[in-house]
Order: C-alpha cells, then sequence, then structure tokens
C-alpha cells in the first residue's frame, strides 16, 4: 500500500482514500464534526483542518486543507498540530460557538459532546459576541428522539442519515445562511425505525434518545461489550449502565455484523435488562404440590436423588429449549442428556423467519426472527418443532424426566400438557411462565447482560458478550447450573468458564471447529461448517 | 476620445437591429456554427485555448481548459450549463446580452455544446429575469422552428436541445456546483471540490459550466481570423474584449465593451464622464461587492484580470462600482454585509457564523456602539472567513470587510469618536 506522513509518522492508505480516514484508521484523531465514515463527505464544518505541507510533489498546499474532502496521496505530508493548524481550528470552534446556548449542565449531550470537548481543547475560554443569540427552538419530531435545535451546529449528518443510510428521506435542512435549521418535512413525525442512530451520529445535543433524557450523566455510565439479543441479527452493543441499572444500548461498530448503526426496538431490549419483579429470584422445589424456596444444594440433591431412584431410559429423557440460549448452555444440554441419560431428545422451536432485502443496508438489520441464537442451536443439530413427528413421537411415549431451558413452545398447549404427567420437570429459567407452572425443581439463570456467553447470528457468525451487572443474588448462569447439575448427576470433570465450555465444545461440535473463545476478539467470527439452510426467507422490505 | 471596441455588441449598439433570429442572420449570425460543424469539437476546444479566452463569470479561468478538462470515454453523457444566473452585485453584462442579442450568446451555447459533445444543454437564468427569460424562450422557440436546434441542424448530424430553467433566488446559486444542485431540483449547495464538474456534475456526468459572455465570445472566435483578432484585443493573458458594467457616482453609467489594455482611470473619467455632480472620487469597488476597495489613488491601473491582480484586488466580474467624496463607508460595508448574510447557503461554519456577526458588528459602529475593539474584532472575524470556507462566498464576504477598514479607518472611528 502506498504510504504518506502525518506529523512525520507513516501512514498506510488505500488509493483514493481521504486523509482523515486513513488517520482515523491509524489512530490518529483529526477533530471533525460533519465526517462520518457510512456517509457522504460534505466538508462543512471546516473543523478538521490540517496543513499540507507537501501534497506529494514538494510543494505545500496554499492554505489548510480540510482532511475530509482531501485524497492522500504518495509521499504527501502533513502536519496536524502545528500552530497554524491551532489557529484554524480555533477560529472555526469559535464560530461555532457564537449561537450555541452553552446550555452544557442540562443538556444530556454533555459528557460526550465533541463541541463541548473540542471548545476545551481550541477554545479560548472567553466569548467576544455580545450579541442576543440564534433561537431556533424545539420541534417534536417523533416517539424516540428529541430535537433541540438551539444546539445544533448544521453538520447535516441527521440530513444525510435519513438521505443515505435509511432512505426515507423525512429529515433536512430548512432555511439558508444564519437561518439554517434542521427539522421534518411538513412537521410529520419521523417514521423510521433507526431514529436512535440519529442520536448517535449528532456530534452535540440537538438529538438526544428520548429514553435516556435527563436519566444520567453520561460519565457516570460504565460501559461493557455485549450482542443486542432483540433478534437473529446480533448487532455489537456496548451496554452502558451505572450502579447495576441498565440506562442505554448503543451500537458498536462492527463492518462485518451492524456497521455503525442499529434499530430502535434493539436499542429499547434495555428495559428487560431493568426487569426484576417477574425474575424467578431462587431455586424453587414442589413441595406438597407448591413451589417453595430452596437452597442450590438441596435442589441438586433433590433431582439427583429422583433421577437415581427412576434410572430413566434414553427414550424417557427429554430436553426442550428456546434459542435464547447461548452456544455453551445448548452445548452443555445436549452434553448432559449424552453422558448422563446417553439421550439425544433435545428439540427446540425453529421456524422460519424471514430477512429483508433492501438498496438500504439498515434495513437488513431487522429479522422475523427474534432470538439471538438460532443458528447456534442448527450447528449443534438441535432440531425440530410441534410439527416434526420425532417431538411428537418422544412425548407420545411415558417420559421420566423433562428438561426446560428458557421457554420454549411457549404457546404449544398441548404439548405443555402432555409433558405435565412426567415425573421430574426441571425448568431453567429467568421469568415465571407456563413451565414453571408445572416444573418440580425450577433453577433461576441469568439475562444476558449478567453472564457471559456466545450466540451465533443469522449469518453464522459467533461473538461474546461481557458481564455488563451484577446479577441477581441467588441465581447462577446456565452454564454453571448444567455443569453443576451433571456433576450432581455423577458426571466427573467439571468446566469452570465459558472460554473452558467453549474451547470444548469447538473441539466436540464439528461445527465449531478451529474456533477458540479467544479467536473471536472484539468482532466474532464466522463458523467454519456453516449450515447451507437457516430456514430464512428473503422478502422485499417495505419502505 | 476613449471608444467602445464592438465585438459583442456590434449589433446592440446597431439602433435598427430587433435581435429576431432573422436580423441575427442578416448580421452574418450561425456563419460560425456552420464553419464549427465542418470542425472537429477537439479542433474548436484547441481553437478556444488558443485565442486565451478566460472565463468572464468572475474567476477568469481560462474557457478552453476547462472543456479539454472534460472526462472523456466514461460512457455518460456531457452537458454543458450557460450560468446566467448573474447575481453579483453592480454586475449587469449578461442581461443585456439576453435582453438584446439572445442569438448571439444561443449561437455560443450551439459551439460549445459541439466542443463538449453535448446533446442537452441547460441555460440557468436567475429568476428575476423575467424578459431574460421569456426573450430567451422565444429565441429558443425559433430555433427549433428554423431547425438549429433538435436532430440534425446544418446537416450536421449532430442533435441538440436546450433547456431554460429558472433559478429561485439565491445569490449562491451563481457558483458552479451549487447552480448544478439546484438544476438537479435540490438545495442550491456548493459541493465539495474535487470532483470538479468537468468530472462529475450534472447528475453525477461531466459538466462545463460556463457564463453567457464567455459564450457569447465564441462566435468571433471561431470565425475566420477570430483567434488572432480576439487576441489583439489585449495584453498577454487577457485577450478580447470584455463588457464592464460601470455603475455608482458617475454621469454616464452603463454597460460598456472595452479592450483589456484601458486604463480603469479613462474608464470612469472619459466613458463614465466622470464622477457625478463634479465632485471628488472617493474610492472604487472594481469588479463587483467581492473585491477589495481601492482609493482614489490606486484607480492608474489597466483595468484587466492581471494588471488588478497586481495591486492586490480582482477584476471578477468587471463591475465598478464608483463612489464619491460624500458617500458613507460604513454604510456601504453595512449594506454589502448585509447583503452577504443574507446570501450565504448556511452549510460551511465560517460563513454561516461569519456573515452574520460581521454585520451585527458592523451594525453596531452605525448605532453609535462602534470602538477601536470593535474595528479590531471586525477585523478578525472577516480574516477568519478568508481560506476557511467551503466556497469562495466566505472570501467574497470577508475581502471587503478587511479592505474597507484596512483603506478607511477614518470613517469607523468617526462614527464614535464622535458619538
Amino acid at each position: 500500500m502506498p504510504i504518506f506522513h502525518i506529523d512525520g509518522e507513516p501512514v498506510e492508505f488505500e488509493p483514493g482514500e481521504k486523509i482523515i480516514s486513513a488517520a482515523l484508521r491509524c489512530g490518529k484523531v483529526i477533530p471533525h464534526y460533519c465526517y462520518h465514515p457510512g456517509m457522504s463527505v460534505v466538508a462543512t464544518c471546516r473543523m478538521c483542518l490540517v496543513d499540507v505541507i507537501d501534497l506529494g510533489n514538494g510543494r505545500p498546499a496554499p492554505k489548510l486543507q480540510t482532511a475530509c474532502s482531501m485524497d492522500a496521496a504518495e509521499g504527501m505530508k502533513i502536519e496536524t498540530l502545528n500552530k497554524k493548524v491551532e489557529e484554524g481550528r480555533k477560529l472555526v470552534n469559535e464560530f461555532l460557538l457564537v449561537n450555541h446556548p452553552l446550555d452544557c449542565p442540562i443538556c444530556d449531550q454533555s459528557g460526550e459532546c465533541a463541541l463541548q470537548d473540542y471548545a476545551f481543547e481550541y477554545g479560548s475560554g472567553k466569548s467576544e459576541m455580545d450579541y442576543s443569540k440564534r433561537v431556533s427552538g424545539w420541534r417534536d419530531i417523533g416517539t424516540f428522539v428529541a430535537l433541540e435545535r438551539n444546539r445544533c451546529i448544521q453538520c447535516s449528518r441527521c440530513d444525510r442519515f435519513t438521505r443515505e443510510i435509511t432512505g426515507t428521506n423525512e429529515f433536512g435542512m430548512f432555511n439558508r445562511g444564519h437561518e439554517l435549521t434542521v427539522d421534518t418535512y411538513a412537521d410529520r413525525p419521523m417514521t423510521n425505525k433507526f431514529q436512535g442512530n440519529m442520536a448517535d451520529i449528532c456530534p452535540v445535543g440537538a438529538i438526544t434518545e428520548k429514553e435516556f433524557r435527563f436519566k444520567r450523566r453520561v460519565w457516570k455510565l460504565k460501559k461493557n461489550r455485549s450482542i443486542c439479543t432483540g433478534c437473529s441479527t446480533g448487532c455489537n452493543v456496548t451496554i452502558e449502565h451505572d450502579r447495576n441499572e441498565i440506562f442505554r444500548l448503543k451500537p458498536h461498530e462492527n463492518q462485518s455484523v451492524n456497521k455503525w448503526w442499529m434499530c430502535d426496538e434493539g436499542r429499547l431490549t434495555y428495559r428487560m435488562m431493568n426487569e426484576r419483579k417477574t425474575r424467578i429470584h431462587q431455586p424453587l422445589g414442589r413441595v406438597d404440590g407448591k413451589l417453595e424456596g430452596i437452597s442450590w444444594e438441596d435442589a441438586y440433591g433433590a433431582i439427583a436423588e429422583r433421577v437415581g431412584d427412576m434410572s430413566p431410559l434414553p427414550q424417557e429423557v427429554l430436553a426442550l429449549t428456546d434459542t435464547h440460549a447461548s452456544n455453551e448452555e445448548l452445548f452443555l444440554l445436549k452434553k448432559l442428556l449424552k453422558d448422563i441419560f446417553s439421550a439425544d431428545n433435545i428439540f427446540c422451536p425453529l421456524p422460519t423467519w424471514e430477512q429483508y432485502e433492501s438498496d438500504f443496508f439498515i434495513n437488513t438489520l431487522i429479522t422475523s426472527d427474534k432470538t439471538p441464537n438460532r443458528a447456534g442451536a442448527l450447528a449443534l443439530k438441535i432440531k425440530g418443532d410441534t410439527k416434526t413427528a420425532k417431538l411428537k413421537k418422544a412425548i407420545e411415549g411415558d417420559l421420566k424426566v423433562v428438561f426446560v431451558l428458557g421457554n420454549p413452545f411457549e404457546a404449544e398447549l398441548e404439548v405443555q400438557e402432555k409433558l405435565k404427567r412426567a415425573q421430574l420437570v426441571v425448568h431453567l429459567g429467568l421469568f415465571h411462565n407456563s413451565w414453571s407452572e408445572i416444573a418440580d425443581v425450577v433453577l433461576p439463570g441469568q439475562y444476558y447482560s449478567e453472564k457471559e456467553g456466545t450466540y451465533t447470528n443469522k449469518n453464522q457468525r459467533v461473538q461474546a458478550t461481557e458481564i455488563a451487572v451484577q446479577a441477581l443474588r441467588r441465581t447462577r448462569p446456565e452454564w454453571q447450573i448444567l455443569t453443576e447439575l451433571s456433576q450432581a448427576l455423577g458426571k466427573t470433570g467439571f468446566f469452570t468458564s465459558v472460554p473452558q465450555v467453549f474451547n470444548a465444545m469447538s473441539w466436540e461440535v464439528k461445527a465449531f471447529s478451529g474456533l477458540s473463545y479467544e479467536s473471536l476478539g472484539g468482532i466474532g467470527k464466522e463458523l467454519t461448517q456453516k449450515a447451507k439452510d437457516t430456514g430464512m426467507k428473503v422478502v422485499r422490505a417495505q419502505t | 476620445m476613449l471608444e467602445e471596441t464592438l465585438v459583442l455588441f456590434k449589433n446592440i449598439r446597431n439602433p435598427d437591429y430587433d435581435k429576431s433570429l432573422a436580423a441575427y442572420k442578416k448580421s452574418g449570425g450561425y456563419k460560425s456554427l456552420k464553419k464549427v460543424f465542418a470542425m472537429k469539437p477537439e479542433d474548436v476546444v484547441q481553437e478556444v485555448k488558443e485565442s486565451g479566452i478566460r472565463g468572464r463569470g468572475g474567476a477568469g479561468f481560462p474557457t478552453g481548459l476547462k472543456w479539454s478538462f472534460m472526462a472523456k470515454g466514461t460512457g455518460k453523457p456531457s452537458y454543458l450549463v450557460a450560468n446566467a444566473d448573474e447575481s453579483e452585485p453592480g454586475t449587469c453584462k449578461d442581461r443585456e446580452l439576453m435582453l438584446k442579442d439572445p442569438h448571439l450568446f444561443l449561437e455560443g451555447m450551439l459551439i460549445g455544446c459541439y466542443a463538449i459533445g453535448c446533446h442537452h444543454g441547460y441555460i440557468y437564468v436567475r429568476g428575476e429575469f423575467f424578459p431574460s427569460i421569456k426573450i430567451l424562450n422565444d429565441a429558443v422557440d425559433e430555433l427549433y422552428v428554423d431547425g438549429l436546434l433538435g436532430p440534425d441542424p446544418l446537416g450536421s448530424g449532430f442533435n441538440l436541445d436546450l433547456t431554460i430553467h429558472t433559478g429561485a433566488g439565491a445569490y449562491i446559486c451563481g457558483e458552479e456546483s451549487a447552480l448544478l444542485d439546484s438544476l438537479e431540483g435540490k438545495r442550491g449547495q456548493p459541493r465539495v471540490k474535487p470532483p470538479f464538474p468537468a468530472v462529475s456534475g450534472f447528475n453525477g456526468c461531466p459538466t462545463s459550466v460556463n457564463n453567457v459572455e464567455t459564450l457569447a465570445c465564441m462566435p468571433f472566435i471561431l470565425s475566420d481570423g477570430g483567434v488572432d483578432a480576439f487576441k489583439s484585443f489585449g495584453p498577454q493573458n487577457n485577450s478580447g474584449t470584455h463588457l464592464v458594467s460601470l455603475s455608482g457616482h458617475v454621469n454616464r453609467p452603463g454597460v460598456y465593451e472595452l479592450r483589456m489594455d484601458v486604463n480603469m482611470k479613462d474608464i470612469i473619467y472619459d466613458i463614465g464622464g466622470g464622477i457625478l455632480n463634479g465632485k471628488k472620487l472617493k474610492g472604487v469597488i472594481p469588479g463587483g461587492s467581492s473585491s477589495p476597495v481601492m482609493k482614489a489613488d490606486e484607480i492608474d491601473v489597466l483595468y484587466n484580470f492581471d494588471d488588478l491582480a497586481k495591486v492586490g484586488t480582482m477584476m471578477g466580474s468587471a463591475a465598478i462600482m464608483v463612489f464619491d467624496e460624500d458617500t458613507d463607508i460604513v454604510k456601504l460595508l453595512h449594506r454589502i454585509t448585509r447583503f452577504y448574510a443574507h446570501e450565504s447557503c448556511g452549510q460551511c461554519t465560517p460563513c454561516r457564523e461569519g456573515t452574520q456577526w460581521s454585520k451585527q458588528i458592523v451594525r453596531d459602529f452605525l448605532s453609535g456602539n462602534g470602538s477601536d475593539e470593535k474595528l479590531k474584532r471586525l477585523d478578525r472575524v472577516g480574516g477568519n472567513m478568508l481560506g476557511t470556507s467551503l466556497c469562495a462566498l466566505g472570501d467574497a464576504a470577508a475581502m471587503p470587510i478587511q479592505s474597507f477598514i484596512n483603506k478607511f479607518p477614518e470613517d469607523f472611528r468617526k462614527y464614535y469618536a464622535t458619538a
């Protein structure tokens, strides 16, 4: 690759690449507002000024150049830190602050605001503007985001977003000159499903998420990488939380999955993560027909005792799971059946799902499969739904032990009715539901945000999540429950961490071969052996 | 006595000329076009290059060079767009041409289209030019009836259509890339360059945007012996005659066609008949409101691109605005800053905020709130706009501010010293 120099350091670039994008890739920060790698270059904020001391032909550029609009060239030398550049940035920042309300104390962007950061870095600290500031006022532009136009610096990112990313064109720039401002057309509220991204890309506090407004100052938030579990796309996110409460999900860049974006529906899944009321707080056992709180040891002991008494045949053991479970949990459940009971009756619902096809990438982020790990279940060869003869046959006969992970077949009352007859129903889950109603032993699991795990998305890409918040005190992650359970049932060998389970899985399961937990890194890795049919039905996105 | 050199105004200065197609043809019109159709397009561009004509819209970029930059072999159509959005304050030359001799301009347009291989030309006319729009439309109709437009004019096998598009009243749409955005039906805002229009212009196709006067020179340049004659009208690199819009405190304001080796002093005192009411000259804005102002003792200079650039100003669109000794400089600057604050498109920071802020500071002087500090601040705000904005409007707004303060500081001080 050809090379140019930024502040004396060599930087590689692809032909036709802009200075700023090559610089950002190499970790060189050039301040900017209007530039966004996912959208067209407008070069209007004028903040990314750099001094080109050699254009590559030995001559300097006559004046400061914007790094976002200038192509890098072989042998080019640019300076980003000299006096001239600093002066240039200083004056641009002064102009931007001339009409900015400086209401940082009540602005939600404060703390992650580009204008604030650069004003600290380049601003003079005093204003020479002694006239009244421009007032454009706030506008109600829809349910998801709030627009406070006084704070706007007219970078036009939001305008370009609806034009180039969602293609919905409902947002635009109005008036001209000093009065230039943003709004929706004809006072209509916005309708696109990705409005939260406008709050993300807004470099100032003009567009903020209504969900997050006035909830918490951003510098108090701690951040953990995770994935969105709202659907099978598995958008990369950061979970932002404070004092064990999750406040928002923000998309994290992953060019192979979600680029920079995520949908509003996915953002709202943070609410479920804070849900406490309907959660199962401790292990429960059925005593005289009623569920009562018991200790973990008692729960495992009771299961082991009952299983020992029954000594069931392989066809008398059944496991049901949903595809909210992580790869490790599915693997361990399958392993438990196989190791302890030599059984293979493990089923999960796998309906066909719809993938949108669209001219705009962002529309393909939403799928109709609202579970995060359908492809993982496929890779682990867990199949079937109520329609398959195998499940029907399995529940026709006499069942002694049934394991239920999560909330599968929740609407299939027939299945639930039949499984009631089983002598031992063990439910691993988070919430009270129809399965916990009929279970003999209930083992409380943990939510995505509380445990580690890997999930396989619709493109069969395996991605890992981090622990973001502390779980309920007397719950345990499902992978731990399953490994402890198999130990209680007489299996030797014990997993102590998710990476250990994952690496065992990649050893034993063909689809995962060649992967290791460490190799997933920040952006995940695709399965080495992909399933050909994932039940996907491609449909045209409605616009 | 200094006299006009009649090339573009040859017909207009003829009192019997009625601007119809018949009259234009009678005076020798569309002969150059016939000659051009017999040439290869590359040769036409070469001749234009040799004539040394520089764009008359303000920037003075060599037209032949511009045409030779047009991307070839892209598989996309090429476009020629005539910039008739004449809106630089003080300029009124294109309007004269369109009102009084539309066919001269249209013949130039046809030649330009042939030279760059454009089969659909656009004329972007300033929205307020209602009579010009009507006259141009009538003239284009005449050409279609005559067969000079449409399929196969003069048996050349070259198809050409012309569309007249009216602007919506924005000064910025005179900037070529903003003009193209407006023509495409978008907000008129300057684009990032590169890519230049010659590579990606109207609808992403190679496009050349040329001023009306530039195109009107083409019939003469491409007539027999036109190149040499054209070159003889001025010093090197400043060839041809050009239209000078003379306005302000002179006895005979108007549009005059002059050679490029004429002294500006003679333009004002000879052609313009001296200062109105026998007063003394205070200063001159030599090339439209964007150009730096000149003081009375600086005007002894040849009026062309290079000589004006040498003394630190510019010829721009060749609009001389003269003001006498009683002119209030601060009020004049206030008028100019108001114009730019109103006309800034607002997309880029220095221009959006700077034009408004400088207007407010100048207004402070008028209301008696001036001070040394504010004068310094005005100079600084103007300077900060210079060279930092996306298009030339920021520079255009900054140059008068700085030059007014620089050349007439006493006029500003007068406002707050007495108050």
